[in-house]
């Protein structure tokens, strides 16, 4: 669920950038409702990516249908941040591609244009000091590889006692620890109303 | 049993003639049509979101599907996979409640999607549409209202195209006994208080936490599917088994 809890954040970054910028929109056209499924081998998780009109969509999932799909650790899909690298990379068995490569490539093309400051957005929906630990495990578990969910409950378990503000806003919190108060003070009453009816029979 | 005694089933915690049933569920439903989504926010602290995200991950749904969101009610994952099946793609909003189809279709419509939903007032028992119509069914916290759950499966079973799969997302059984009885106390002391509070209806809310309490656990709910001809049926558990998804094809 953790895991979902990111990527449903990420999307939602990725869909704010692009809004911004009204041509990524006509260079993910070619790759639109196309199904890209990558695999991340060392994170042991898989993740789709859709184009749709006018959103893209990544979901976290074991479904094995696609129209491409990439597979390799986490460096060497980074890696491929540089095109030239990568027949090298697919002798070397690092790296396999299967399906139609225009899907990966176009993605890749939509993507290398669009700049985004990752720790800024992270901050805007979690608070900084999350946002900054978040991101630092992040990187930290791009070097040491397996991003287990264990890890990352661990960690937003952590976060959320800090100042986590994504999951309930402080006014509903405020107002629900209110509700909870009255709802105890009618218990009260209603104790006392039992223990007068017993005391009376 | 005498055999002119009346056929009953539960509602919630009550044990009402079966002809009542759907109609006090409607009303349950008519009642909190209006403040059904900040409900759903606020008893579920948003987490109801990453179940329905689990839902379509798992729903291998692409480009000219045709889906059925069935006990759709105000139209969450309507919405989603009227953009992922596209304009050659359709999508089917089915409730049994007018009330919440109106919130959803104005919700919907307000998010610009309107080429390819069908808003159909229907009920899960006795799906109007012919045999082999759908690539993918999702029911979402709906099956646990229905009446005759069998019947349900088998009529969602018959129009199901083969190779279609149905995702049943529902309250479950949870996993561990300290989180039942947490859950136990928020649902029935909690749940209904914040149902009054918000919704002014603690009665819908109470029913609610009965319902869920009465819906056939992971394992029956599987041999039911199973029982209504559904194949290589699995479930997952999500937050601790609070929520099951459970997923069955036909073939
Ligand atoms: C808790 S809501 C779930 C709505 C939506 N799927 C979601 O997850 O937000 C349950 C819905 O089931 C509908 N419902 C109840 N009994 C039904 C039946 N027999 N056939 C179709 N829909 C039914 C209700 O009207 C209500 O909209």
């Amino acid at each position: 669920m953790l895991t979902n809890f990111i990527v449903a954040l990420v999307e939602r970054i990725l869909n704010t950038s692009l809004k911004l910028d009204s041509t990524l929109i006509d260079k993910l056209e070619p790759v639109s409702h196309k199904r890209l499924l990558i695999d991340i081998r060392d994170w042991q998780q898989q993740f789709l990516l859709v184009f749709t009109e006018q959103h893209l969509h990544l979901y976290s999932t074991n479904e094995k249908q696609f129209d491409c799909m990439i597979s390799g650790d986490i460096d060497t899909l980074i890696a491929l941040k540089n095109p030239a690298m990568l027949t090298q990379l697919i002798r070397q068995d690092k790296l396999d591609l299967q399906g139609d490569l225009n899907i990966a490539q176009g993605f890749s093309n939509a993507f290398s244009a669009m700049d985004i400051d990752w720790p800024e957005h992270f901050s805007r929906y979690l608070g900084d000091a999350p946002a900054q630990q978040l991101w630092q495990i992040m990187q930290n578990a791009k070097r040491q590889g397996l991003v287990t969910d264990k890890k990352v409950a661990a960690t937003l378990t952590q976060l959320c006692q800090d100042e986590l503000k994504v999951t309930i806003h402080p006014l509903e919190l405020d107002q629900f620890k209110q509700q909870t108060r009255q709802l105890k003070g009618q218990v009260a009453q209603l104790e006392q109303r039992i223990n007068q009816l017993l005391q009376l029979h | 049993m005498n055999e002119n005694q009346e056929k009953t089933t539960h509602f919630g915690y009550k044990t009402v003639a079966e002809t009542e049933k759907a109609s006090m569920v409607a009303d349950v439903f008519h009642s909190v049509a209006a403040k059904y989504d900040v409900m759903n926010d606020l008893m579920s602290f948003g987490i109801h979101r990453l179940w329905k995200r689990q839902t379509i991950a798992s729903s291998g749904v692409r480009k000219g599907h045709h889906v059925l969101d069935l006990a759709g009610g105000t139209g969450d994952l309507t919405a989603k996979f009227s953009q992922l099946v596209g304009d050659t793609g359709q999508v089917v909003l089915g409730d049994i409640n007018s009330s919440m189809l109106k919130v959803g279709r104005e919700k919907l419509h307000n998010l610009g999607l309107v080429s390819n939903i069908d808003y159909v007032q229907m009920n899960a028992e006795a799906l109007p549409f012919p045999d082999n119509s759908f690539d993918l069914i999702t029911i979402a916290f709906g099956l646990r209202n229905v009446t005759d759950k069998d019947k349900a499966l088998r009529s969602m079973y018959r129009i199901l195209k083969p190779g279609g799969r149905l995702l049943v997302l529902e309250f479950s059984k949870p996993e561990h006994e300290v989180l039942s009885k947490a859950y136990d106390f928020y649902s029935f002391n909690l749940l209904p208080k914040m149902g009054e509070l918000v919704a002014n209806d603690s009665e819908s809310y109470k029913y609610l936490a009965e319902s869920i309490r009465m819906h056939p656990d992971q394992d029956t709910l599987k041999s039911m599917m199973e029982d209504a001809g559904f194949e290589q049926t699995t479930y997952q558990n999500l937050t601790g088994g609070i929520v099951a998804l459970h997923r069955g094809f036909k073939y």
